[in-house]
């Protein structure tokens, strides 16, 4: 296959971490900060990053809250993560076909 | 960039999605078996007192079912691992939630009117048994729970159950204590069985 053939592909979602985040994101309509990392197995300080650089690409939405009294932070896909997402799946098809 | 192959990316996703769908689906199915103990073993002790004493007023047990029931799905979804709710979870409690309001509140009604008529000795022109009503409402619960799970085993049990129970009922007595067993069917076919069937397919 000639390299012209391969999709770039999107530095911010290639990456382990945040390409789970996104993952489990895409099939829920929202998630919290502990189920992300008990999902992933992350520490609380590298998922924080991760899902700054996210929200502050636009892919995701961050809203902190309180659930009863404890402190909680809720994260949501986007129309444009999802769509970000979608390109990157095709663009790794690019690379397998 | 992070030293990612396409094969890996793709495993990666497929892996996380699938992991984070077992981890919501692993304890989704405890609440219907929670009911549907609950609701067959209080048709069976209703029968059985009904049947000892001859007074339908042991009925009002469902009452006390309901709560016990309350407090345990509290203490269950307390208790469980805490996870986002997916479209299915949300409209799957929604229609039970409906389902147990419009019972009680059915139940609530009847029970209000009959006073009322017998208190101001107004003629009740037509007799509203809520038994039955009750229980095509709990099979078309399981029935769009089915649907909406995707499992055709669910669809079929709450199908053919209620149908079952619908023709037993009718060549009973009305006033019949055995009537209160079709809840006990009901709660093993509709609620037990599906509710088992659940926990089994997020393992």
């Amino acid at each position: 296959m000639n390299d012209m053939n391969f999709i770039p592909l999107d530095p911010l979602l290639h990456s382990e971490l945040r390409l789970a985040v996104m993952s489990i994101l895409l099939d829920v309509p929202e998630a919290d900060f502990v189920y992300l990392k008990a999902q992933t197995g992350a520490t609380s300080g590298n998922l924080s990053v991760q899902i700054d650089k996210l929200q502050q690409a636009g892919y995701i939405e961050v809203s902190k809250g309180f659930k009863g009294k404890m402190p909680q932070t809720l994260c949501q896909i986007t129309d444009k993560g999802r769509d970000a997402f979608a390109a990157y799946v095709n663009a790794l098809r690019s690379y397998i076909k | 960039m992070e030293n990612l192959s396409a094969e890996n990316s793709l495993r990666l996703i497929a892996e996380t999605i699938e992991r984070s769908r077992k981890s919501i689906a692993k304890n989704s199915g405890k609440p219907l078996i929670l009911w549907g103990c609950l609701d067959t073993i209080t048709a069976i002790i209703i029968w059985a007192l009904w049947s000892c004493t001859g007074s339908p007023q042991w009925n009002l047990l469902w009452f006390a079912m309901t709560v016990i029931g309350g407090i345990g799905t509290y203490f269950m979804v307390r208790n469980n691992e805490k996870v986002p709710e997916t479209e299915v979870s949300r409209i799957l409690g929604r229609i039970w939630l409906w389902f147990g309001i419009f019972s009680i509140g059915m139940i609530l009604l009847v029970l209000i009117v009959a006073v009322v008529c017998t208190a101001f000795d107004i003629p009740a022109h037509i007799h509203i048994n809520s038994g039955p009503i009750i229980m095509v409402l709990l099979g078309l619960c399981g029935t769009i729970s089915g649907v909406v799970m995707k499992m055709k085993a669910v669809i079929a049990s709450s199908v053919i159950s209620t149908a079952i129970c619908l023709i037993y009922i009718s060549v009973i007595p009305e006033d019949s204590p055995a009537q209160v067993l079709v809840f006990a069917i009901l709660g093993i076919f509709i609620l037990i069985i599906p509710g088992i069937l659940l926990q089994k397919k997020s393992r």
